[in-house]
């Protein structure tokens, strides 16, 4: 009865098992129960979706550790591996995965982005860095170009204001050579202005007395913006009420002030890449403005000292993302690489900038070897398709098993189910464990796979089992000799399978690697479901009912020949005549001999 | 009790032949190499124009870009798979450029860029992946049939389930050459990892059938003929060899029918190898016991 007692107790295991694999398998059931944190469970206890099936970016770079010493490679790739992953935090992408991966000689840094849609602006973002750059006036040769421009407007305003003189038609003229988009296109007209509207040296014109209305002025008048046709095409009102209507033609001039700074500074070859390090400074020992100390390596200070040394008394720029910060004047040639920015900045701005451009300072280059984008509706898509197959072929196979091996079958049948219910919650509890499991579709097609790999086992201690009854023992018996006897054979089979996806879990990567993890682990937890549990369910269910309905517990097999007692080579003949008269024998053999005798 | 055994002629022929008409496709056709393998880039568009731009019309937005071996290709989805080999992300963003003069609303479903190196590494690991698993394969029968010596030696077990391994990939490999001729199937890492999986689940069958004939051997005190001996092991193991590869073949065919593009093809390739794994389960490793023992009887 001690016997009985235990089996009882197991099964009970086996029921709670059940109960809360399938609880934690679908955990939507919390959400029927007044839980005060329902929901939160219900969050906290998710499978992680690979890429494949929530749609996202996947990423990979290869960073280039040529340029660096031997010894600090590591650290090189650590610091770059945190800059990229400062700048994924920014750019507020819920669980991404930023991971250093080694293949071969070659050192990568995989970037995954679930659900970020927008490649090329993931890349940019990913590639930004706060460019920095040195740069020194370019002023003098500046001047030179804007002079030849501005001569060249000039001429081309003289002879235009001939032509207007000698009678051409002012509008005409205005709507082909004027630069002054805004009027242009109404043949120049400006409207009615009172004094002082315009910049001074056109108001001062305009206003003249002796300039009379529908004439045009017989001077280019020369403002800021250029050089100007006027032509006056009448007045009202009168006093302080005066207003004049005209129309010009503007010939446009260039100046130093009007340049952008990108011309007004050229390149010198000094750039963020030369900077060590950048830190916060103030301008006097601890006190005053705060200010960026930048301290650059061996290339850049020499560079550094170059410049300075070319430019005193001269501006140089401070270019960060192409704009100027600051531009001061050098005092002195400065050897040992050190500089400062000051400008109008706050501490949080100095500290926001020093962080930016440390982390610009990218260690190694990286350059982008692998992508691979899926939008989330393929992978929705791809997810809804795998799972309908999964559950297609769970039926399948567990209608094929109650068929073929009936009650017995049943027992494999619940197994399965809860071997389903076991793996779902064996990637949900995952997630509190280092080893989070991601479920990728491959990974389904391996879920898949290893449900038809679970049966396997089930299959051979039921045909060992039916083998067993057919030698004539009890059922008790011939379950417990079923077990025990496929067991080597359940076992062998299951590391062969093993080995294999070993080897794919190591060497693979994405598809395989995802495959081979589901596999290796449904295999190693199906060999518990498939023979502990299902051993435990049917010593608990099967008692001496089944002796009497064995057909009902199995498929009869017909008796197998006792090749025991062989004791020539003519056996078969000898053997069919032993089991005519053991039981009825089976239509096949009597073909044997005849076909035997050739 | 079937005459297997006695029949192997015939399994012997239809092997030879179906393995003959493999090397000849593998041969003839190639096998039509995947993006991982080669490097490369794919992309998948969806049109929101409809209909859906003409491939010609595609190919001609992107003939002035220096794409080698562009392939496009029509989805039933209004949409388009196009193929070319660039391994510089620049040209990919020309691409797209490219891609939206034909259609500006255009939506990119999938992208997969695969530099040289990648691919270089993926080529390597494949293939020390294929090499370490057949060795350790080969390690495993060997260790399982280690104390096996009577009537022929342990190694020769070995042997016979290495020929039918190699038997199985063989044709599996063949089937996807035609694949590759017929309906542009290319051969990437998911088929390697298919194959590697067929190699440790097949050898099962094998191992069981082994198993048996030596089981059998022990038991059968007299000097029986050995090849009614291996004949009535595969026999014995039939069923259970058929029913554990049938329910493998349910779920896989359930997959290959319902589970979508992206795991159409593995499934393809693990079925036909679980199927021909057992078929040289059954039909050809234990046959090639009898044959080897038979040679060393008549020398």
């Amino acid at each position: 009865m001690k016997q009985k007692e235990k089996i009882r107790w197991q099964f009970a295991g086996v029921l709670a098992l059940a109960l809360v694999s399938g609880v934690i398998a679908y955990p939507s059931v919390f959400s029927y129960f007044p839980f005060p944190n329902a929901a939160s469970v219900e969050n906290s206890l998710k499978v992680n979706l690979g890429l494949d099936l929530q749609g996202g970016i996947h990423l990979e770079y290869a960073a280039d550790t040529s340029q660096v010493p031997v010894g600090k490679k590591q650290d090189a790739l650590q610091a770059a591996l945190s800059v990229v992953e400062r700048r994924v935090n920014a750019f507020g992408v819920g669980e991404s995965v930023i991971q250093l991966s080694k293949s071969g000689s070659e050192d990568r840094i995989i970037v995954e982005l679930p659900g970020v849609k927008d490649v090329e602006e993931a890349k940019k973002m990913l590639k930004e860095t706060p460019f920095l750059e040195f740069r020194e006036s370019n002023d003098a040769a500046l001047s030179n170009q804007i002079a030849q421009i501005n001569d060249a407007s000039k001429k081309q305003a003289d002879e235009v204001l001939a032509r207007v003189l000698a009678g051409e038609d002012f509008a005409t003229l205005a709507k082909t050579y004027s630069q002054d988009p805004g009027s242009k296109d109404r043949g120049g007209d400006l409207d009615f202005v009172k004094k002082g509207q315009f910049v001074p040296e056109f108001d001062s014109v305009i206003f003249k007395d002796d300039f009379k209305a529908g004439t045009v002025y017989p001077e280019l008048v020369e403002s800021q913006y250029g050089w100007h046709i006027i032509k006056k095409i009448e007045t009202r009102g009168e006093g302080d009420a005066l207003e004049v209507h005209t129309a010009h033609i503007l010939f446009p001039k260039e100046s130093l002030d009007m340049m952008p700074d990108s011309l007004r500074y050229k390149a010198t070859g000094l750039s963020g890449k030369n900077l060590k390090n950048a830190s916060v400074d103030y301008q006097s020992q601890g006190f005053g403005t705060p200010q960026v100390a930048l301290q650059f390596d061996a290339e850049g200070s020499k560079l550094f000292a170059d410049l300075t040394k070319r430019t005193i008394g001269k501006p140089i720029a401070i270019f960060l993302d192409g704009q100027v910060v600051s531009a001061p004047t050098v005092q002195n040639e400065i050897p040992d690489g050190r500089a400062v920015i000051t400008g109008n900045f706050t501490l949080a701005e100095v500290k926001g900038l020093v962080q930016r451009l440390n982390e610009g300072a990218l260690p190694v280059p990286i350059t982008l070897v692998g992508q691979q984008s899926i939008d989330a509706s393929l992978g929705d898509n791809a997810l809804r398709q795998s799972l309908f197959a999964g559950f297609i072929g769970l039926l399948a196979v567990s209608i094929f098993m109650v068929l073929y091996y009936r009650f017995l079958g049943l027992g494999a049948v619940f197994a399965l189910l809860i071997y389903s219910a076991m793996l779902l919650a064996i990637f949900r509890l995952s997630n509190f464990t280092p080893f989070p499991i991601t479920l990728t579709l491959s990974g389904i097609a391996g879920f898949i796979l290893s449900i038809g790999i679970a049966v396997d086992a089930n299959v051979l201690i039921f045909e060992r089992t039916r083998e067993e009854l057919s030698y004539g023992k009890t059922v008790a018996k011939s379950l417990e000799e079923g077990f025990h006897r496929a067991w080597p054979s359940i076992r062998d089979g299951h590391v062969s399978t093993l080995i294999t996806t070993v080897v794919l879990m190591i060497l693979g990567t994405g598809f395989v690697k995802g495959f081979a993890v589901i596999l290796a682990l449904g295999v190693l937890l199906s060999l518990f479901t498939a023979v502990v549990l299902v051993h435990t369910w049917l010593r608990f269910v099967v008692g001496d009912w089944a002796e009497n309905h064995k057909a009902l517990l199995v498929a009869p097999k017909p008796a197998p020949e006792e090749e025991n007692e062989k004791s020539n080579h003519s056996e078969s003949g000898i053997k069919m005549e032993k089991k005519t008269h053991e039981e009825k024998k089976p239509v096949a053999r009597k073909t044997k001999p005849k076909k035997r005798r050739k | 009790m079937i005459h297997i055994i006695q029949k192997r002629k015939y399994t012997y022929w239809i092997s030879g032949v179906l393995a003959v008409l493999s090397i000849a496709a593998i041969a003839v056709f190639g096998l039509r190499l995947g993006l991982d393998f080669k490097g490369g880039t794919m992309i998948e568009v969806r049109f929101a124009k409809s209909p859906a731009p003409q491939v010609t019309e595609v190919q001609n937005a992107l003939a002035t870009l220096d794409l080698r071996s562009l392939t496009v290709q029509a989805t039933g989805d209004n949409g388009a798979i196009i193929k070319f080999f660039a391994s510089d992300d620049a040209v990919n963003a020309q691409v797209l450029d490219g891609l939206k003069t034909v259609d500006p609303g255009l939506v990119v479903v999938q992208s997969d860029f695969i530099g040289a190196s990648v691919s270089g590494d993926i080529r390597t690991s494949a293939i020390w992946g294929t090499i370490i698993s057949v060795v350790a394969i080969a390690a495993y029968i060997a260790f399982a049939f280690r104390k096996v010596s009577v009537p022929i030696g342990s190694w020769e077990y070995g042997w016979g389930a290495v020929i039918a391994l190699a038997h199985d990939l063989l044709i599996t490999t063949g089937f996807f050459a035609v694949f590759g001729k017929f309906f542009g199937v290319e051969v990437g890492v998911p088929f390697i990892a298919a194959l590697l999986t067929i190699l440790g689940y097949s050898v099962n069958d094998t191992i069981v059938v082994y198993d048996r004939i030596r089981e059998n051997l022990l038991r059968s005190r007299a000097k029986s003929d050995f090849e009614d001996v291996a004949n009535r092991s595969v026999n014995e193991t039939m069923s259970r060899s058929i029913n554990t590869s049938l329910t493998v073949l349910i779920v896989l065919a359930s997959v290959a029918l319902f589970g979508g593009e992206g795991i159409r093809w593995f499934s393809i390739a693990l079925l036909l190898g679980v199927t021909f794994g057992t078929y040289s389960s059954i039909f050809v490793a234990s046959a090639l016991l009898v044959t080897r023992y038979k040679m060393r009887e008549n020398s």
